[in-house]
């Protein structure tokens, strides 16, 4: 990977990071966007994809509603895919192993994202304030100017977080990775249903609807006996 | 005097800007320079260049709601505020109207756009996506921004044009009922796929697909784990760590 690579995954990270809460919020923040996108970014997107599909669930039941902030699941989604990307030759290791272990090591580091989205928050106490000022002296122009500032804020946020997740990720994929490579290869493609089930039922456990088991249960076995029986 | 009425181009202008509401969220007051940036075309188009002191403050003071739900609401404040210009008698002010409205609408648009219609295009490309298609992120973002998008222009227009009457219009449309129709569909989806997933990994393991019926009380397990408050990180933890054990020793 060369830099402009990585320059294109910076901006890739604080655009979709942007669409979280200040700009626009079309969804391409959700990590099956987020990660074909960054993959495309670095000419890998179907790791991006399966990178997106593994986390795509896990957090999606956490609403962002008032001043609650989820985890960031879409740095995650672009961390863990520069890391499958950048890192496979030097750790030796290739395909679904190395896009599972990048996830499962970029996964606790999206904490790092609510921090960093604190502070920006924090930081656009002192904007809004600042914005209120100047509208109050009758200058509207710099009071739109504070407002859009928070995008730099947001903006930077999120490529802090992107950044703290594949450099820390990077260090421990060469430490964990010579040590896991045998097991990962052996459990690949359990690891990678097991992670979108564990999402799944992350998300049936916060969707509060009545009947929910029943329908759950229904269209599992329907689907499973169908399958079964074709 | 006549009301003044707003231009067309006006209106583009709100729509635009409210993809920047949230842009400084802050915890003290939210939304507020947000709506205020918003509402500001319209704000000229009432009165003038030089909006007075008193309707600059009230549109900045704390505000709330549903990003997708705010053109609604600054579509009904715009019009009380071209009402109040002109001196027409209402049974509620701009201020007030936005007070009153903010958190039901934030409720109601959580439940319907985060909890209902994301997570239902969210599966459905998930479906595709196990396919390996890469179309899965287009056909997610289409279903789930082509309502979204026009819900936010129509809610513009609807809040201008139908004033305080667009709260009943809202009401009519039992949007919280969609919501649950939504998160229902949504259930069945994921059991759709929990089956589906099952059902490829007792092929891979040369397993009869029987097997996959072991995944359903594994699932429902962890749902209730997650639903006592289990967080996702300790469940992935718990699960790859296990499935790793077993590949090492087996």
């Amino acid at each position: 990977m060369v830099g402009v690579d990585y320059l294109l995954a910076g901006m890739v990270s604080m655009l979709t990071g942007l669409d979280r809460v200040a700009l626009v919020q079309v969804m391409i923040s959700r990590p099956l966007v987020a990660g074909p996108l960054t993959g495309w970014a670095l000419g890998s997107p179907l790791v991006g994809l399966e990178i997106g599909m593994l986390l795509e669930l896990l957090w999606l039941g956490r609403l962002p509603v008032g001043a609650a902030i989820p985890p960031d699941d879409t740095q995650v989604a672009v961390g863990a895919t520069v890391l499958a990307a950048s890192t496979g030759h030097f750790v030796g290791l290739d395909g679904m192993p190395l896009v599972i272990l990048s996830v499962l090591i970029a996964i606790p580091l999206g904490k790092f994202g609510q921090v960093f989205d604190k502070l920006a928050r924090h930081a656009n106490d002192r904007l809004a304030v600042s914005g209120y000022d100047a509208l109050m002296s009758g200058n509207t122009v710099k009071m739109e100017r504070y407002h859009l500032f928070g995008l730099i804020t947001f903006g930077l946020a999120s490529l802090a977080t992107a950044l703290v997740i594949v450099l820390i990720g990077t260090l421990v994929l060469y430490s964990v990775a010579p040590a896991l490579i045998g097991a990962v290869q052996e459990a690949g493609l359990s690891l990678q249903y097991s992670l979108i089930l564990v999402g799944a039922a992350v998300l049936l456990g916060t969707t509060n609807v009545n009947r929910g088991i029943s329908l759950f249960c229904t269209a599992f076995i329907g689907t499973l006996l169908v399958l079964w029986l074709r | 005097m006549h009301r003044p009425r707003l231009h067309w181009l006006t209106f583009l202008r709100i729509y635009l800007r409210s993809f920047l509401l949230q842009a400084s969220w802050n915890f003290e007051k939210l939304q507020n320079l947000g709506f205020y940036y918003m509402i500001l075309p319209g704000l000229r188009n009432i009165y003038g260049d030089d909006v007075p002191e008193d309707v600059r403050r009230r549109h900045t003071d704390y505000f709330n709601t549903h990003p997708y739900f705010a053109p609604l609401v600054a579509g009904t404040t715009l019009r009380l505020e071209a009402g109040s210009c002109v001196g027409e008698e209402s049974s509620v002010d701009a201020e007030t109207y936005k007070n009153m409205v903010m958190a039901p609408f934030a409720a109601m648009g959580d439940a319907l756009f985060w909890g209902g219609a994301r997570p239902l295009a969210a599966l459905i490309g998930l479906l595709i996506a196990s396919q390996g298609s890469l179309w899965a992120p287009v056909v997610f973002l289409l279903i789930f921004n082509l309502p979204h998008l026009f819900f936010r222009g129509s809610g513009l227009v609807l809040g201008y044009v139908q004033e305080l009457r667009a709260i009943k219009t809202i009401q009519k449309c039992r949007l919280p009922d969609l919501a649950i129709r939504l998160k229902e569909s949504t259930t069945i989806l994921i059991g759709v796929l929990c089956a589906y997933l099952s059902f490829k990994g007792c092929e891979h393991q040369d397993l009869p697909a029987a097997w996959g019926f072991v995944v359903l009380p594994i699932v429902l397990l962890f749902a209730w784990l997650a639903h006592k408050g289990v967080s996702s990180l300790f469940l992935v933890l718990l699960t790859t760590s296990s499935l790793l054990l077993l590949a090492l020793l087996f």
